[in-house]
């Protein structure tokens, strides 16, 4: 049988959820008939009538539309068409969504679907990685898969839990990555919030999430030729993080580069950064370093973008700079 | 292949136009593909004749693949700006460079030299100019804690890190290194030392030395029923000298002078494999009579390594008498919460210039030294000092 | 399915003109009606003297004025439908089953309240009772009881309606727009009333809308409209019980204007000092508690004695319950557990 996109395996999931659960149902722009911006729900909509819907251009209210079902007992799953449209809808995810369960005790297990990152000539409204700014509320979990497995399983999961889920999918990925097969059960996986040893290493520690993972593999292999070996490590959940798989993982190498597509302020690579520092400063025999996007929008023209955030390229200088230090 | 919407990365042909020879028109469809989201035609960059086409229909072809070529007139080539000159090629590295998923523009590689650091002098452990670098990481601290070492231990290690840093990747293989020479652990009391002269180092100390004619005090000596040893006189000759000036024996802390409190001073006794340091109490308010068996009872405890916590610690000043191994000078070290060390060398006879007898006699002399923290007092102090004591044990029935 | 392209106006019309039977129904649910403004009007007039004491910590909001138009929305609605009140419908919730108890905890900070603590004033609720908590963000609640909606209509109940109310100035939310589209969209059985009390705290309406009448936006999203008096008590349950049925039957949203006047501050720290005496003067000025109480009396329905009776009652029941309330014991910060997340897998593991 021919192999698996990232993509195929959200679309399969999503197909999985809608047949063994009447409890879920889909929203989100072009998604019926028309099957996704990105075909995400190719022909769901077909095969469960009435429950893979077109929304008007509203994320605010997709959201809202989203909580409300969820608190009678649905398990809605909201497509954004990018991820750069959500902060549309931004207030009704970080006020209502994340509160709901700690004002009210009632849960709110929506998921929020973000396509995210960059693509080549996307420019600055279809690329960017919000992952941040959502993990920053309590009350969210965050998901950034790297892989089609983890597409496949860790979306499955995110629609059993009682919490709301961001759900961030990553563009360049969806046609990129292949797989062979998919896990049978979500059991054969590892769960959602553990890290990934992506590759045992013992010079120095990457720590990256999502489409930096392969550009960290990537950097590895380079430094392979210099005679060092570095060890990734995959978040694959960026809320909650698995401080301990990384603590472990600095405790083995000493020497930590954290790599991420978004912003740095504040970011992803900040908060793994301040929690390597607080809870492991004996286990760093170097400065801790961090690499992320360039300081502006994300800019369109591919020779622009190629540099704008970290490559397999300037990650493994990174890797040489830490390595040094 | 076009990239044909975000995403995609490949697409598959579903219809050819044209067949190879025909004469295609700039902007025309050559051919239609099918990706995930729709059926869309590829045009022709130019018009031209189509030479080659690679395209099978039903096949996927990824994003930038070369699907054909298009002959096309000079006019055109040189329009689209074919005919310039290539880029000089990009040197390649010899390693090769994998390429992420992306495989977008990369980053120049940048390769910084790793300079060895070369030593100014062959044959030592450590290069001479090694720069900087004095930083301890966090691991590396913990690590020397966990073992109880010091940076004075490290003192012989070569740093392969950044400006010659000892890393914990050196500090490891030092230690494993060490376990190929025979160990023996170090006893508490040789610990103990260790701390307190690597502590006391840490202060500029000096040393100065003033011969010191010994023949009246052995004079004396002989005729006592009980005879206290050269380094009590010289005990009671310090005791004086500092209830005279007592601020050379004072410390320095910042910007202020703190004072002792009483003169009590101590004397060094040599201790299995270290040095304890008994305490005299009170020096300068008894006569030396009045000392000899509190001084001779001290060093037999001392020795048996039984001397209570009330009778050391707490002096303001010590005397060594080096002079019992045969040493005539040294630099001894201070104790590191005192300024001044007063040491004795050994006793000999040695020609002495008499201006009256214009002829050289025979006289016992020692050398006196006085180790001192250079912070607390100058050479002159610590010359007055000496000559001070000197004075007292030209007088010994005063002490 | 056919949506009404013009909004429906309607008059005030009573009930009790069409039959005896109905007739009882019109009088019991106006005194219940009543009775639950009395209720609304005297506990939030005790909010008021706690906030000025100092036993209230945060805002206070309360909906004088607006008992009658709130009240008449809570007492159509039953269980089963979902509402989804907000800062003036003291008297609404109370009708839809919001307890004088549970007001009291939430805004003296109980910890024995339904929000124990972790929101407080009119942010309380109990939503898997369909008795939505409300956040700030005005419109957003329209969408969240359209989210029920559409969930019952997954599971094919039938009958149930969704229900929020929303001042003139909400309405120039997007929130409120995208609610409003989204529910003609889906054509969801959604009664929104519009309490036009004239001022967003101070913002006058000629700053917040520019179309001559806001029944207008019923046409603009393709749903139902219908008017009411705001501050007559039986012109309200008229037209509001009206609008509530058109839902039931399956007619699509309902849009209900109602023109008033806010009788107090935005909030209890707020003076209301820029709303001009002329227009308290005006006949939407009028207090509709004492409008309902003339009404009721004048009908026969309701002595004298009866309400003197009963506003006693109520106070008496308000005061009691505030004293017990002030006994209760506050959150204790050491007794919480700080975790924001219901999957038990999550843990402290953040």
């Amino acid at each position: 049988m021919s192999s698996i996109t990232y993509l195929e395996a959200i679309r399969l999931a999503q197909q999985r959820a809608l047949k063994e659960d009447p409890r879920v149902f889909i929203y989100g722009q072009d998604i019926g008939v028309f099957g996704g911006a990105f075909k995400a729900t190719k022909n769901l909509a077909k095969e469960f009538p009435g429950r893979v819907l077109d929304a008007p251009i509203s994320e605010d209210a997709m959201v809202g539309l989203a909580i409300g079902a969820a608190v009678e007992g649905m398990r809605p799953i909201v497509e954004m068409q990018f991820a750069d449209f959500s902060t549309c809808g931004f207030n009704q995810i970080v006020n209502q969504a994340a509160t709901l369960h700690y004002r009210t005790g009632t849960p709110c297990p929506i998921v929020v679907r973000l396509p995210s990152g960059g693509t080549p000539g996307s420019g600055p409204f279809h690329s960017q990685s919000m992952e941040a700014i959502y993990a920053h509320y309590p009350g969210l979990v965050v998901m950034t898969p790297a892989t089609v497995e983890d597409a496949y399983t860790m979306l499955l999961e995110a629609i059993e839990l009682e919490d709301p889920v961001i759900f961030c999918e990553h563009k360049f990925l969806y046609y990129h990555l292949k797989a062979e097969r998919l896990p049978a059960t979500v059991g054969e996986a590892l769960p959602f919030g553990k890290a990934r040893i992506a590759r045992p290493g013992r010079d120095a520690t990457i720590v990256a999430y999502s489409a930096m993972v392969h550009e960290a593999l990537a950097a590895a292999e380079e430094l392979m030729q210099d005679g060092y070996d570095i060890e990734v490590v995959d978040l694959r959940t960026v809320r909650p993080i698995d401080t301990d798989t990384i603590l472990a993982s600095v405790a083995r190498t000493g020497r930590l580069l954290v790599v991420g597509e978004a912003w740095p302020w504040g970011g992803v690579a900040a908060e793994v950064i301040a929690r390597v520092a607080t809870e492991g400063f004996g286990l760093l025999d170097a400065p801790p370093q961090r690499l992320n996007a360039k300081e502006t929008p994300v800019p369109y023209h591919p020779a622009l973008w190629g540099t704008h955030r970290p490559t397999a390229s300037s990650v493994a200088n990174s890797l040489r700079q830490l390595l040094e230090l | 292949m076009p990239q044909l919407g975000e995403s995609i990365a490949e697409a598959t042909i579903v219809r050819v136009t044209f067949v190879v020879g025909d004469r295609v028109e700039a902007d025309k469809d050559l051919l239609e593909v099918e990706t995930n989201k729709a059926v869309m035609g590829v045009t022709a960059p130019c018009g031209g004749i189509l030479r080659e086409l690679s395209a099978t229909i039903g096949e996927s072809y990824a994003v930038g693949a070369t699907l054909g070529y298009l002959e096309i007139s000079e006019e055109d080539a040189e329009r689209l700006g074919l005919n310039d000159a290539p880029p000089a090629p990009v040197e390649k590295p010899k390693k090769k460079k994998a390429a992420g998923i992306s495989g977008a523009a990369e980053a120049e590689s940048i390769k910084p030299s790793r300079k060895a650091v070369e030593p100014t002098v062959s044959g030592l452990p450590v290069p001479a100019h090694a720069g900087g670098a004095s930083f301890l990481s966090p691991r590396m601290k913990a690590r020397m804690a966990e073992l109880g070492l010091h940076a004075a231990d490290l003192a012989g290690v070569a740093g392969s890190g950044a400006g010659g840093r000892v890393t914990i990747d050196d500090l490891e293989r030092f230690l494993q290194d060490l376990e190929r020479n025979t160990i023996s652990p170090a006893s508490s009391m040789r610990v103990a030392v260790a701390d307190a002269m690597r502590r006391s180092w840490t202060r500029p100390l000096a040393t100065v030395v003033l011969p010191i004619q010994l023949d009246i005090l052995l004079a004396h000596r002989k005729l006592q029923a009980v005879k206290a040893g050269p380094a009590l006189y010289a005990l009671r000759a310090l005791a004086i000298t500092l209830s005279e000036m007592p601020t050379v024996a004072g410390r320095l802390i910042g910007d202020r002078v703190i004072h002792p409190r009483s003169i009590d001073i101590g004397f060094a006794v040599e201790a299995e494999d270290g040095v304890l340091v008994p305490v005299i109490r009170h020096a300068d308010q008894s006569p030396l009579v009045d000392l000899v068996e509190r001084y001779n009872r001290l060093v037999e405890l001392a020795r048996a390594r039984r001397l209570p916590g009330s009778d050391t610690g707490g002096s303001i000043a010590t005397i060594t008498n080096y002079g019992v191994f045969g040493l005539t000078m040294a630099t001894p070290i201070p104790l590191p919460e005192q300024s001044i060390l007063l040491g004795m060398g050994a006793g000999r006879i040695t020609p002495f210039w008499d201006q009256d007898k214009k002829a050289f006699v025979p006289v016992t002399e020692a050398q006196f030294t006085l180790s001192f923290d250079h912070r607390v007092l100058d050479g002159g102090a610590a010359g007055r000092l000496l000559q001070r004591v000197s004075n007292l044990l030209g007088t010994p029935e005063e002490l | 399915m056919t949506k009404a392209n013009s909004p429906k106006t309607k008059g005030s019309q009573t009930k009790s003109s069409q039959g005896s039977s109905a007739g009882t129904m019109a009088r019991e649910l106006s005194l219940r009606a009543y009775r639950t403004m009395l209720e609304a009007r005297l506990l939030e007039e005790k909010l008021a003297a706690l906030y000025r004491s100092g036993k209230i910590v945060g805002g206070v909001f309360l909906g004088r004025g607006q008992e009658a138009l709130s009240v008449a929305l809570g007492v159509h609605l039953r269980r089963g439908d979902i509402y989804a009140p907000l800062i003036r419908d003291q008297a609404g919730r109370l009708a839809f089953g919001d307890t004088i108890l549970d007001s009291l905890r939430t805004y003296l900070g109980s910890s024995l309240g339904s929000m124990r603590g972790r929101d407080g004033n009119i942010h309380r609720g109990r939503p898997s009772e369909g008795y939505h908590a409300m956040i700030s963000h005005l419109g957003a609640m329209v969408s969240t009881v359209c989210g029920g909606l559409v969930a019952k209509r997954f599971r094919g109940e039938k009958g149930a309606v969704g229900a929020t109310c929303i001042g003139e100035g909400g309405t120039s939310t997007g929130s409120f727009h995208e609610g409003m589209n989204m529910a003609a969209v889906e054509n969801l059985p959604l009664v929104v009333v519009v309490a036009n009390n004239q001022y967003s705290y101070s913002t006058p309406n000629d700053r917040q809308f520019a179309c001559s009448d806001l029944l207008s936006k019923a046409t603009g999203y393709g749903v139902a409209g219908h008017r009411a008096v705001g501050n007559d008590l039986v012109d309200c349950l008229g037209v509001i019980g009206e609008a509530v049925a058109a839902a039931r039957r399956g007619e699509g949203p309902q849009l209900v204007v109602a023109d008033l006047l806010r009788l107090v501050g935005h909030g209890e720290h707020d003076d209301a000092s820029y709303i001009p005496e002329s227009m308290k003067k005006l006949p939407l000025g009028r207090d509709c508690l004492e409008l309902a109480r003339h009404s009721l009396i004048e009908r026969e329905w309701l002595s004298k004695e009866e309400a003197d009776s009963w506003h006693k009652a109520v106070e008496k029941e308000v005061e009691e319950t505030a004293s017990k309330v002030l006994r209760e014991p506050a959150p204790d910060p050491s007794e919480e557990d700080w975790n924001a997340f219901a999957s038990p897998s999550i843990g402290r593991n953040l």
